[in-house]
């Protein structure tokens, strides 16, 4: 028998966005470890992180693929749909920056140059707050779409808030190294590898102070 | 022969109105259980009470318009047993219309399948003049208003919620505050049509003046204990009660005034849509008894009290596993969304069954609930199924009106 009111209720696409948050947070912890892994010589459990991190990117794909083909028109969210996916576009782009860094990564076996390997985990370790912050921003979302509290709304912001405070301080990393790899390095390919790569991870900061923008946008009264 | 001609329209009668308990009125009640603010077996248990109580109480009106308002009776009047047989068969197309819509999945409104009917038969054996099409199309007009003005009503409420006491500093102080006058609003349209239309029934007649001075005391006194009930549950021995895992405070509070909206909803369906299937029994019950055309269908209580039983038992029979269904489907009913909904459905149908407007009570709810997801209130709403709403009303019609053209030929070739 069809039910013609719970026909009228769709499965919430913020369900989906909590497990794709979660996948980007556990990609990002697995990509420190294989930054760390790839910098101290003879490590061996950098190719095994990485295709870790390739499956979950799949995984990841797979769930926006999801959420995205079941919000078609006519379908009225507590949110601005355009705000919605461009938040999951965003979120998925951190995912997607994180398994090409590990790429970038592998193009150069050797590690980094002594010069600047200290630093560059330091930058390492400025992006992944932000991809965590982003699960605990997404599972206060669900929360907030239900309860409507102002309170849970003012905890958002300020999450919103670190995430931002963060990415900031990801960018002065990400131009003091790419500084340090001019001063520093002599090869201009591995200049070239060295920019690129810390280009590629201060990405993964951006694309999640802009996902985080879009919630903010999305929690806007 | 009257016997028997009263037995199976009794027993097509009690037919359909267990498909209106299965359908229509699971529905209703599916989202208090979707909520969690009642469990399914007090979701049967209140259905059966408040729905018998408003097929008692309030559900004259509509049994009247069913009866005599979509067809002019003075139009058959040379030969009673034309009203008879098309009354009957009125009820025999709209059952195997229910019928049908549930074997195959269609979302049709057992009030359009009854009101197609009737108008079939006025076409067929008078003509269309016997049809008063205005009441056709005012009734029509209601299958727009009625949703629009539930979507109104439940939006309404939902806003006014979420900006007085969801989105508040202290949401749960701010619902202790407001919710004696939410109980008062919901005593006061409950209170209203017990008045306006059960003491009716009961041939008790009371002015406009007094009505008033009878309810708001009632409904104040309500909303009075309502307060006290409230502030006794959300501070047990004078302290705070803390937060149960899953369920905020406000939560607690509005599941209780759920179970208000719930009776509520639940007295409303039985005010109107009961009729469905009583009223034209009531009119073969009047031909067979005074072997005339009467001018006015007298319901007797016991009809609307067998047919609200049996819209209940319909929903105790057929329709638990609906609301399980129901319950297990829209997880993002929180108990305020539910209150709101429920709120502005049962307002709706309990002012339009006192307009006279026979309504569908699904169409209705699912009118309130797309007014919360309006205001930003529900998880995911897919509008698209309102084109099966929009398609369901534009093929019920013409389906019962020739069937019951149809079944009136075959009848009348062997009775008339």
């Amino acid at each position: 028998m069809r039910l013609l009111l719970s026909s009228l209720f769709l499965k919430s696409p913020f369900e989906g966005l909590q497990r794709h948050a979660d996948k980007a947070k556990e990609c990002a912890q697995l990509f420190k470890e294989a930054a760390v892994c790839h910098i101290q010589e003879r490590c061996k459990a950098f190719d095994a992180l990485t295709d870790r991190v390739a499956r979950l990117e799949s995984e990841a794909d797979a769930i926006k693929r999801n959420i995205r083909n079941h919000l078609p028109r006519g379908i009225l969210m507590p949110v601005d749909k355009f705000q919605f996916l461009q938040y999951v576009s965003e979120q998925d782009k951190v995912i997607d920056q994180v398994e090409a860094a590990l790429y970038w990564l592998s193009f150069r076996p050797r590690g980094l140059p002594k010069a600047v390997a200290p630093d560059f985990l330091h930058l390492v370790d400025s992006v992944i707050p932000p991809v965590e912050t982003l699960a605990e921003l997404v599972r206060m979302a669900m929360d907030f779409f239900r309860s409507k509290s102002e309170d849970q709304r003012k905890k958002m912001k300020n999450l919103i808030q670190d995430i931002r405070q963060h990415e900031k301080e990801a960018d002065l990393l990400e131009q003091e190294l790419k500084g340090m790899a001019f001063r520093t390095i002599q090869d201009a390919l591995v200049v070239f590898h060295t920019v690129r790569l810390v280009e590629i991870v201060g990405d993964i900061a951006d694309h999640a102070q802009n996902a985080s923008d879009r919630m903010r946008a999305m929690i806007a009264k | 022969m009257d016997v028997l001609v009263l037995s199976i329209a009794t027993l097509i009668g009690l037919y359909m109105a267990a498909n209106i308990g299965a359908n229509d009125l699971a529905n209703a009640m599916g989202t208090s259980v979707g909520s969690g603010a009642i469990t399914l077996n007090q979701a049967v248990l209140i259905s059966m009470i408040a729905n018998t109580l408003g097929a008692v109480l309030a559900g004259g009106y509509v049994t009247n318009t069913i009866s005599k308002g979509l067809i002019d009776p003075t139009l058959l009047a040379g030969d009673p047993n034309k009203l008879m047989i098309g009354m009957f068969v009125a009820l025999l197309s709209a059952g195997i219309c229910v019928h049908l819509a549930t074997l195959y999945g269609l979302p049709v409104s057992t009030t359009h399948a009854i009101v197609g009917a009737v108008v079939g038969f006025g076409i067929v054996s008078v003509g269309p003049g016997a049809v008063t099409w205005s009441k056709v199309l005012s009734i029509a007009a209601s299958w727009v208003i009625s949703p629009v003005a539930g979507a109104g009503i439940a939006g309404g409420m939902y806003f006014f919620a979420e900006r007085r006491i969801l989105s508040s500093d202290d949401p749960q102080r701010q619902s202790e505050r407001y919710a004696p006058f939410l109980i008062f609003f919901v005593f006061l349209v409950l209170i209203l049509s017990l008045i306006f239309k059960g003491l009716k029934n009961l041939h008790l007649e009371i002015g406009f003046f007094y009505t008033i001075l009878l309810t708001i005391p009632c409904a104040a006194a309500a909303g009075a204990f309502g307060r006290f009930w409230i502030h006794r549950q959300m501070h047990p021995g004078g302290h705070v009660r803390a937060e149960q895992a899953g369920y905020s405070p406000v939560d607690r509070i509005f599941a209780q005034l759920q179970v208000l909206t719930a009776c509520y909803i639940a007295f409303a369906h039985g005010a109107n849509d009961v009729a469905n299937a009583i009223g034209p029994l009531a009119a073969i019950f009047a031909v067979v008894k005074t072997k005339s055309v009467v001018l006015s269908v007298e319901v007797p209580f016991w009809m609307l009290f067998i047919g609200g039983i049996a819209v209940g038992g319909g929903l105790f029979a057929f329709g638990t596993r609906v609301m399980e269904t129901i319950g297990k489907n829209i997880t993002e009913m929180t108990p305020i969304r539910g209150f709101c909904a429920q709120f502005g459905a049962a307002t709706t149908i309990l002012v339009c069954s006192r307009l006279g407007f026979p309504v569908s009570t699904t169409h209705v709810l699912v009118g309130s609930v797309v007014g919360v997801g309006i205001m930003r209130g529900m998880g995911a709403l897919d509008l698209r199924v309102l084109k099966n709403i929009g398609l369901s009303w534009i093929v019920t019609l013409p389906f019962t009106i020739l069937l019951s053209m149809f079944l009136y030929k075959m009848l009348a070739l062997f009775l008339l």
